[in-house]
């Protein structure tokens, strides 16, 4: 092996291997220094002397070791590092600051072990001390980041506190809203019924004379028949909610499912053939609670009939289509549309209505996109006034 | 957790009278292992942690709860009760010597001895009393802890999992000698540094011990003869040793003062 190493060896400087010992003690890059076993100061290097800016007999014999830190480095160094060099015979990486003599700090690192003699007796301590002045800045950035963070974590931690209680309070108020509107519907229903009943009593029974009454009891009774068709969906709206806080959802073939629902439909388009065409060939099944599933086609179905084109056959495309992770429910109709710049935003309002001389309640789309949400679903619309209305309800699958 | 096992409790030793040994600020009941031993002959010998330090249930340590002596002392009291002891010596080192003290008040009966061990009724200066320290100095110590605590950190990972039982830790556990959770070491330094106990002292007449180390800057000899003064039942005696844990750097002598206050049976002078 000596042989590499003599090839090696002329390029390098020969006088740095006999640099002599004591020179390295006095002059090494970290204070060294020995203490009696109560700290007393016997032997200090120069580098330590330097970095404190006292002579030698200022200290030997006459200063402890921890007498050098801070009155707090002091406390510590009794209560813990003292105690452990007794137990351990070291002590490594204790963090200090020292007290120079014109009063500025030097933060450093103390390693340090304990000799015994023979007998076990503490005879001497051996002590290192590392000048951390840089290091000691990185660690009271990070302290103080540390406590930045903490704080921001409270102050997170609060406001997130305020918002489940909002939350809360909304869910509260929601509950409350669905149960006024509920027994609204309920309590107005039975008087409407009444009204209704007393009204056809009241047309057999009563002879009007002026010519006006009998365009005024037709109007009577279309009012009535509205009022009676807004409560009815009222009470659906919140019904279908409350199912929806308690129906599973499952696994629905779509095909027959529609066909179902098209079957109710036909007093609507009655004079024509079915003007349905049903496509489920790329996504064939539907997962979903079955009373949304059937609420939300239904009222898609019979709104497409509703708003027919008046002297154009209905043509009702449904089908389904596959999206990356979600299913598209298509329904494209051939009806009379909506002006979606004037009225997109209020497509899917409560009791808004865009086609007045239509009987409709203003809550089909309402409902429809109430119940496409609640299952993590979108709903999307195109329409072109006159031409028709395609309905895509992105569901997850 | 039975009280026991909360503060990691080891009995040993034989003889009808117990020793309890309790361990002050900074370590843990490791600190006794020079001098409990030297009783085992003739003593039943309680080592225990307080709660917060050492091997005892750290999640027991609440603060708000623990903002006073008052809960130490009520711990204690509780562990003497669970192991039945009456008459007991208490050996309590710097701020559980006086938690010794408070408990002593509490319940004469379970406390027939005390050993004060470098202790100090109160560390901060106050009129016509010299503690010897500033709060200013309690604050710079809170703050040389957080220095020392950056460098820890790794290393307490273990005992503040709470596995001391494996045996892979055990490398680990000896680097993390009388080290514990920094957030509790600092409360407690605060609780040990700002109580103030000196009125507590004219009330005691359990025959106590106060042995005071010749040199010792936390609790100097000036403070060793307050107490002394102030107890009416006390001896005093004054170590030739230096720094605040003379079980540690005077054994023997710490053992044979504690031998010879057990043999004298009445106090001089009571």
């Amino acid at each position: 092996m000596s042989e590499d190493n003599n090839e090696l060896l002329p390029d390098l400087d020969l006088r740095l291997t006999e640099s002599n010992p004591d020179d390295l003690y006095d002059r090494a890059p970290c204070g060294y220094c020995s203490c009696l076993p109560d700290g007393t100061l016997v032997r200090l290097n120069q580098t330590l002397l330097g970095w404190l800016g006292y002579r030698r007999e200022e200290l030997v014999a006459r200063r402890c070791l921890q007498e050098l830190f801070t009155i707090g480095g002091q406390l510590h160094y009794e209560t813990h590092g003292a105690p452990l060099l007794l137990l351990q015979d070291q002590v490594r990486e204790l963090s200090y600051s020292l007290r120079c003599k014109d009063g500025r700090m030097r933060p450093v690192l103390l390693n340090a072990v304990l000799v015994r003699t023979a007998e076990g007796q503490p005879l001497v301590i051996q002590a290192t001390l590392f000048d951390i002045t840089e290091r000691r800045k990185y660690e009271q950035e990070l302290l103080r980041t540390k406590q930045l963070a903490e704080e921001q974590r409270e102050q997170l931690a609060r406001a997130n506190e305020q918002l489940v209680s909002k939350n809360e309070q909304l869910t509260r108020i929601n509950a409350d809203l669905d149960s006024f509107v509920y027994t609204a519907s309920h309590d107005l229903k039975q008087p409407i019924d009444n009204m209704a009943g007393l009204f056809e009593e009241l047309k057999s029974a009563a002879t009007f004379h002026d010519p006006q009454a009998a365009p005024m009891l037709t109007m009577f009774e279309g009012a009535l028949r509205q009022i009676l068709s807004t409560i009815q969906g009222l009470t659906e709206v919140v019904q279908q909610q409350r199912a929806l806080e308690q129906l599973p959802a499952e696994e629905v073939a779509l095909q027959s499912f529609t066909e179902d629902i098209i079957r109710g439909l036909q007093p609507m388009y009655a004079p024509y053939a079915t003007p349905f065409v049903l496509d489920f060939g790329a996504v064939p099944t539907l997962r979903m609670a079955r009373s949304s599933l059937h609420s939300m086609l239904y009222n898609l179905l019979s709104n497409a009939l509703k708003y027919a084109m008046p002297g154009r056959a209905p043509h009702i495309r449904v089908s389904t289509e596959a999206a990356g992770d979600r299913v598209v429910l298509v329904v494209q109709d051939n009806g009379r549309g909506i002006d979606l710049t004037r009225h997109s935003k209020e497509l899917f309002q409560l009791f808004r209505r865009f086609h007045p001389d239509v009987e409709g309640s203003g809550m089909g789309l309402y409902l429809v996109n109430r119940l496409v949400h609640q299952v993590g679903g979108q709903v999307e619309v195109d329409s072109t006034v006159d031409q028709g209305t395609t309905f895509r309800i992105y569901l997850p699958r | 957790m039975h009280v026991v096992e909360r503060h990691n409790v080891t009995v040993s030793g034989a003889g009808s009278q117990a020793m309890v040994f309790v361990h002050g600020f900074g370590c843990d009941q490791r600190m006794w292992r020079q001098v409990a031993p030297a009783f085992e002959a003739d003593y039943r010998v309680v080592l225990l942690d307080l709660v917060g330090a050492g091997h005892s249930d750290l999640t027991a340590y609440d603060p708000a709860r623990y903002s006073t002596l008052q809960a130490h002392v009520e711990d204690m009291l509780e562990v003497l009760q669970a192991l039945d002891l009456h008459d007991a010596v208490f050996v309590g080192h710097s701020v559980s010597a006086m938690i010794g003290v408070l408990a002593a008040l509490r319940e004469p009966a379970r406390i027939a001895r005390l050993v004060l061990v470098a202790p100090s009724p109160r560390f901060i200066n106050d009129a016509d009393y010299t503690g010897g320290f500033e709060p200013a100095d309690i604050e710079e110590l809170l703050e040389a802890m957080d220095n020392n605590y950056l460098g820890w950190s790794g290393a307490m990972a273990p005992v503040i999992m709470g596995h001391p039982d494996r045996p892979a830790l055990t490398q680990e556990l000896e680097a993390s000698f009388c080290s514990t959770d920094p957030a509790i070491a600092r409360h407690f330094a605060r609780v040990t540094f700002l109580a103030d106990n000196r009125a507590d002292l004219p009330r005691l007449h359990t025959p106590a011990l106060i042995l005071q180390c010749a040199q010792d800057a936390l609790a100097p000899v000036a403070v060793g003869r307050y107490v002394h003064r102030q107890l009416p039942n006390s001896q005093l005696v004054v170590l030739d040793t230096s720094g605040h844990c003379p079980h540690l750097s005077a054994p023997e002598a710490t053992i044979a003062a504690i031998r010879q206050f057990m043999t004298v049976v009445r106090m001089p002078g009571v």
